[in-house]
């Protein structure tokens, strides 16, 4: 059916097996030979963490490296467990990740929206061109103060720093991908007499969604960060707010804690973007 | 105007003196099409063969109405129009699947951009498919399926809407001989079956004669009609190796070929 053949029917020398043998031994084979390979590299993986977390622990023990200075993953551990006996870890990072998801899906929301219907008018995506890009340019954290005035020192600010994040790179990937449709295919849409709300709703939009999606994993983490950066300026919990104390109270083990939560926190997200993308653009699949 | 005069109602497309310009930024007059003035009967097949880069994508938008001519005019049933005309249907060499689509899906977007009900253009787009020789993969999206199978789609998917007038703008070019006689064969049986009048842009005069009743000769850029002829061959038109054997043929494409302006 399909004249491209995956690269790993190539260099899969494991399924040449001698004649005779049926072929589902020999797919057997194959598929084998395949999970050992990236048993391969995961077991790599694993041992460049676990060599490199020996070796931290190693020289904080003999005192070469100074464990106040520069916390030790026993230490770590120790935070982590203190963390998940008085709870606070799940209020922090139930208030993290809340912030961030609800900056990810407004800043998301809105520059998704406003992205895609620049498309309706290229006059008025020109005009607006200069002050997007000059919006992009802005580093965040130089609204912090600004938010904190405007929506006070609780969840909104985080929000708004996590939205504002997100919301200039999501405007720019929406519109970038809805200019990239091919104008041979929105000619066949015209062709076929489509009006302008057809051609946005039957082309535009579902051709823009690989664009979008790419932003989406991208935006993830910056929303992270935005939620982070407001916990940085003023805040009663939070992860961010964790790493700012424990830092300020030269408590190593514990910034690096909640650093490892933090990224966990960040796999996980995205993680889920790149599950609901396979669940919603399914035929992304049989492009890979 | 006296082009209007000429319009009949009765022929599906007629072209008068068309002509389009671009001017450039730096004020420069890009003349692109001189004069062109032809007409395509019902259930008539005409190429239009030319140099590449003589314009002919220019022709097929002002057809179209994507574009507006810089003088001339073009009648759809003797009217002329300010929006794209109903009941074409429009293929380029490109088959511009949607890869969010199946086949089936994309055979069905003329038929949902038009309305009406889901289940009518299912079995409308089924019934193509099959006939197409595809029955088995109308769920496989575009993606999956071989270069001449997605030509295939984008040929389902531009006779589903059953237009009257068919402009193909060099749909076989991509594909591989083998597949090309394949397709042309299938598209001039159901064109002649369905009583519908192509025109079909091409620089393969080879396809132009075996294909055709009538091939008309374009010139470099600006375009202008060279030559036009009347294909006569004799025997089945549909046994398209056949055709190339035969005696005419070959007199035909060298006729053409000479009064191609090839650098």
């Amino acid at each position: 059916m399909s004249d491209r053949s995956g690269p790993n029917l190539i260099s899969d020398n494991v399924a040449v097996a001698a004649p005779g043998v049926s072929r589902q031994a020999r797919r057997a084979a194959t598929l084998r030979g395949r999970r050992l390979r990236q048993g391969r590299v995961l077991l790599c993986q694993i041992l460049c963490f676990v060599v490199f977390i020996g070796l931290w622990q190693w020289q904080t023990m003999t005192g070469h490296i100074s464990a106040f200075l520069y916390g030790s993953p026993a230490g770590i551990v120790a935070a982590l467990i203190g963390t998940i006996q008085d709870g606070s870890l799940w209020t922090d990072l139930a208030a993290t990740a809340l912030e961030t998801l609800a900056g990810f899906a407004l800043g998301n929301v809105i520059g998704t929206t406003l992205g895609l219907s620049l498309w309706y008018s290229r006059f008025v995506s020109q005009v607006l061109q200069p002050f997007i890009l000059a919006l992009g340019s802005i580093p965040i954290i130089a609204l912090a103060p600004i938010t904190i005035i405007w929506f006070g020192t609780g969840f909104a600010s985080k929000v708004a720093m996590s939205t504002l994040s997100v919301v200039v790179v999501s405007i720019i990937i929406a519109y970038k991908g809805a200019l990239g449709v091919d104008p041979d295919q929105i000619n066949l849409m015209l062709s076929l007499r489509a009006r302008r709300s057809q051609v946005f709703r039957l082309l535009v939009v579902p051709a823009s969604m690989t664009d979008i999606f790419a932003g989406l994993k991208l935006t993830v983490g910056f929303a992270l960060v935005g939620a982070i950066v407001g916990e940085f300026m003023s805040s009663t919990d939070g992860l961010g707010h964790e790493i700012f104390k424990s830092g300020s109270l030269y408590a190593i083990s514990s910034v690096f804690a909640e650093l490892a939560v933090t990224v966990i926190l960040a796999l996980v997200l995205s993680g889920i973007v790149a599950r609901v993308e396979r669940l919603l653009l399914p035929w992304r699949h049989d492009l890979s | 105007m006296q082009h209007r005069d000429l319009a009949r109602a009765d022929v599906p497309l007629q072209v008068h003196d068309l002509g389009k310009s671009f001017v450039s930024d730096k004020g420069e007059e890009l003349e692109i099409i001189r004069s062109l003035s032809f007409a395509l009967g019902r259930g008539e097949i005409v190429s239009l063969v030319g140099p590449s880069g003589c314009g002919k994508t220019t022709l097929l938008n002002l057809l179209c109405r994507l574009m507006e001519p810089s003088h001339g005019a073009v009648f759809w049933k003797g009217e002329e129009l300010a929006t794209v005309p109903s009941g074409i249907g429009y293929m380029l060499q490109k088959d511009l699947l949607l890869p969010w689509r199946t086949a089936i899906q994309n055979v069905m977007l003329g038929l949902q951009v038009k309305g009406g009900g889901r289940a009518q253009h299912r079995a409308r787009a089924n019934a193509l498919l099959d006939q197409l020789g595809l029955s088995g993969f109308a769920n496989h999206y575009p993606s999956t399926l071989s270069g001449g199978m997605r030509q295939r789609v984008a040929l389902a998917r531009t006779l589903a809407p059953e237009p009257e007038v068919l402009l193909f703008d060099e749909p076989f070019s991509a594909l591989d001989f083998q597949t090309k006689i394949l397709i042309e064969r299938d598209t001039l049986q159901l064109v002649r079956e369905l009583q519908r009048s192509l025109l079909l842009i091409t620089h393969d005069v080879e396809e132009a004669v075996s294909l055709s009743d009538r091939v008309i000769v374009l010139s470099r850029r600006p375009c202008t009609i060279v030559s036009e002829h009347r294909i006569e061959l004799p025997g089945d038109r549909s046994n398209l190796i056949a055709l190339r054997e035969s005696k005419g043929f070959a007199h035909y494409v060298r006729q053409i070929w000479t009064e191609l302006d090839i650098r």
